[in-house]
């Protein structure tokens, strides 16, 4: 268990710059995840941090001290790897049994901390196997185990659930969880999977090209977005964004038909060009008033339905719907955001 | 503009292409009718033969029939050359071949040339792929780091093996020879000359240094084809593990590489086993017989003696050939093996 921070981290390939200074702290026992796009940089970051990449600019420091110029081998942490990465030709034992031989640790030591993590991961009856008599959801398990008996000062986790199919990965989730309960450490994710992110994280971490777009806890990303792409990024269907104009202070008009809704515009002029923020939840269908809509798709997932609604001059919006038909939303709860 | 850049190539490939393109129709049209006229005769599942046949007659002409005509000189006697104005013997050859007092002692066999030649080819073969397998597991570590000038140092080792044996040959008998190079060297700081293909001891160094400077370059190749196979993340997580150096390369580059290793070793056993050209331009099997190598006695026993025996030869050559036999076997099971790994 551990802390970590990051100041003015810049990191680039040759021309190619991909880190562009990230400044961030992780406390003790705290669960961050990185989500972003493909390509944004999250794996670079956390191989940044685990130093199997070194900074071009910028510091790294474990519990306070420097670890900038320290190779891998001895910053003392843990990774999982997307891909696993468990040694083929050993048993799951001794895949988790190899960094404590590193170590150095006694015999019956390493036994018995390679059986409590086995344990903790249902891994018992698979010790003697080699990884390629493993299930999926087992390899994941023993990289788990393999990072667990280090008992080290961070983990880090890269997209560890992405090869493993739905209904494991949500277990495994829970499981990951479970686990950080059970052992405090401090746990870095990365993940474009946003519901794991939002399930397990503490604190999220959005990157984009290379740069922190904002940190913070789930729900204040969901509802307190600091900018457009958080905005457009956390949640699922996307949260709508729909370019406006201040009509009168307190009225912003939306759509082709100047259709007029009711928010706080503070400090904005008449005649400013806004974008209006409103999750599709927070839409509600109305016989009578509000945006009119001509329904394109409904989504039923069976828990939920989805209506996709065009208006002329809006972009395509999504709104979350109980049973009822309509074709007529109104206006709930709106979101003034980024006067663009 | 992006999208300009990639096609230009494109182009001239298909340039290229196209170039080729117009013959080749052309042939494949000319093809065309005799074989679908052999198809409508045979049926279409027979003409997998047809297209075999002309390999097989190949195969059958210059290796199988030989390997038979082989086996009926080992059982016939007399210095005739053809089969059927030869006596049979049946194991007369080969009997008087293992005809021994001691099989460790060549001076006590009748035959005493082919057991110096078994016993120095087997001296020969242990050193060779000793040096073989560790030069080229060296070799094939460096050439695999991330070093300058890697791709031009991969070519220097692989140059070698495009020599042909005896330019190889030649080349080092000019620079071991009495008056070669290395004696020129060696006289010019001041030291003796050393006589390195007269001394039975240095000739046996040097044949085995020579054949492993001629062939390393392959058996590199196929180490580095391994080691390039061994997925990175693996070196990522030891790394991870804060695991050691050399404890990297015996628990993980070693293990994973040891598939590939077995082919170095069978493959290395079967060329060793059957060495002959290098070791005949370099130093004719001497001195004396320091350096008579198997092949080289079945050569000199069928050709080159006075007497020329066919049978003997003959007999010598099968039991070769059951030798490389086993080690083939051998060989196809390690890489069977690997293929099920
Ligand atoms: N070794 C490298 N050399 C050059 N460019 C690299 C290297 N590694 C990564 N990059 C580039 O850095 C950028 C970020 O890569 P990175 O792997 O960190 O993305 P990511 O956020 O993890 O994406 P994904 O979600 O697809 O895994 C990409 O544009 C990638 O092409
Ligand atoms: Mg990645």
């Amino acid at each position: 268990m551990s802390e970590l921070s990051l100041t003015g981290v810049r990191k680039s390939f040759g021309s190619t710059h991909v880190l562009h200074g990230i400044d961030l702290h992780v406390a003790h026992g705290e669960f961050v995840v990185f989500v972003g796009p493909s390509g944004c940089g999250k794996s670079t970051l956390l191989r940044v941090i685990a130093g199997l990449e070194e900074v071009t600019d910028g510091a790294v420091a474990i519990d306070g001290t420097d670890v900038t110029g320290l190779p891998a081998s001895e910053r003392g942490l843990a990774m999982v790897f997307q891909s696993y990465a468990l040694y083929p030709h050993m048993s799951v034992y001794k895949n988790m049994a190899f960094a404590l031989e590193n170590m150095g640790l006694p015999r019956d030591e390493i036994d018995k901390r390679v059986r409590r993590a086995a344990g903790m991961l249902q891994l018992t009856d698979y010790l003697e196997r080699k990884p390629r008599a493993l299930s999926g959801g087992q390899r994941q398990r023993v990289a788990i185990g393999r990072a667990i008996v280090r008992d080290p000062k961070i983990f880090l986790f890269d997209e560890p659930l992405s090869n493993l199919d739905a209904e494991l990965r949500v277990a495994t989730r829970k499981e990951l969880a479970g686990l950080h309960a059970e052992l405090g450490g401090t746990m870095i994710y990365v993940t474009h999977d946003q519901v794991e992110a939002m399930t397990l994280a503490d604190r999220i971490v959005v990157l984009q090209a290379g740069k922190i777009e904002q940190v913070g806890t789930p729900l204040e990303l969901y509802n307190r977005p600091d900018n457009l792409f958080v905005a457009g990024f956390i949640g699922s269907p996307r949260m709508n964004l729909l370019p406006g104009t201040v009509a009168r202070p307190g009225i912003v008009t939306v759509g082709d038909g100047g259709h007029e809704i009711a928010c706080e515009t503070a400090t904005l002029a008449s005649g400013a060009p806004v974008t209006l923020g409103v999750r599709p939840e927070h839409l509600s269908l109305s016989e009578s008033q509000g945006l009119p809509l001509a329904i394109e798709l409904v989504e039923r997932l069976g828990g939920e339905s989805y209506l996709y609604g065009a208006s002329p001059g809006l972009p395509q919006i999504p709104a979350f719907l109980g049973t009822a038909r309509s074709s007529r939303t109104s206006r709930e709860a709106a979101q003034l955001r980024d006067p663009s | 503009m992006a999208s300009a850049e990639p096609a230009a190539p494109r182009g001239e490939s298909s340039g290229a292409a196209r170039l080729f393109a117009a013959p080749l129709s052309l042939l494949m049209r000319m093809i065309d009718w005799p074989m679908s006229a052999l198809q409508r005769l045979i049926g279409e599942r027979r003409m997998a033969y047809a297209f075999l046949l002309p390999n097989i007659v190949f195969f059958g002409l210059f290796v199988f029939l030989p390997l038979i005509i082989n086996v009926v000189f080992s059982v016939t006697g007399g210095t005739a050359l053809f089969p059927s104005q030869r006596p049979y013997v049946g194991g007369e050859q080969y009997a008087y071949l293992f005809d021994c007092g001691s099989f460790l002692d060549p001076n006590s066999c009748r035959e005493d040339h082919f057991w110096r030649g078994v016993s120095n080819t087997a001296r020969f073969t242990v050193f060779q792929v000793t040096a073989m397998v560790l030069f080229s597991l060296v070799t094939a570590v460096v050439l695999n780091m991330k070093i300058k000038a890697r791709g031009f140092f991969r070519a220097v080792y692989f140059f070698p093996v495009l020599l042909s044996p005896v330019v190889v040959a030649l080349t080092w008998k000019w620079i071991l020879q009495r008056d070669g190079l290395l004696n020129a060297g060696i006289t010019a700081l001041g030291g003796e000359r050393i006589l390195f293909l007269v001394d039975p001891s240095w000739a046996m160094f040097w044949i085995v240094f020579v054949s492993v400077w001629a062939h390393m370059g392959f058996y590199t190749l196929i180490l580095l084809a391994g080691l390039q196979a061994i997925p990175a993340d693996l070196y990522e997580a030891a790394e991870m593990d804060a695991t050691p150096r050399w404890r990297v390369f015996w628990r993980i580059t070693l293990p994973l590489l040891w598939p590939n290793m077995i082919v170095v070793i069978v493959l290395a056993l079967i060329k060793g086993v059957q060495t002959f050209d290098e070791v005949f331009v370099l130093t004719g099997g001497g001195p004396g017989t320091a350096t008579l190598m198997v092949v080289h006695y079945i050569y000199e026993t069928a050709f080159s003696n006075q007497v020329q025996n066919f049978g003997l030869a003959a007999a010598a050559s099968v039991v070769l050939g059951l030798v490389l036999f086993a080690l083939t076997l051998a060989q196809l099971a390690a890489s069977n093996r690997k293929g099920a790994a």
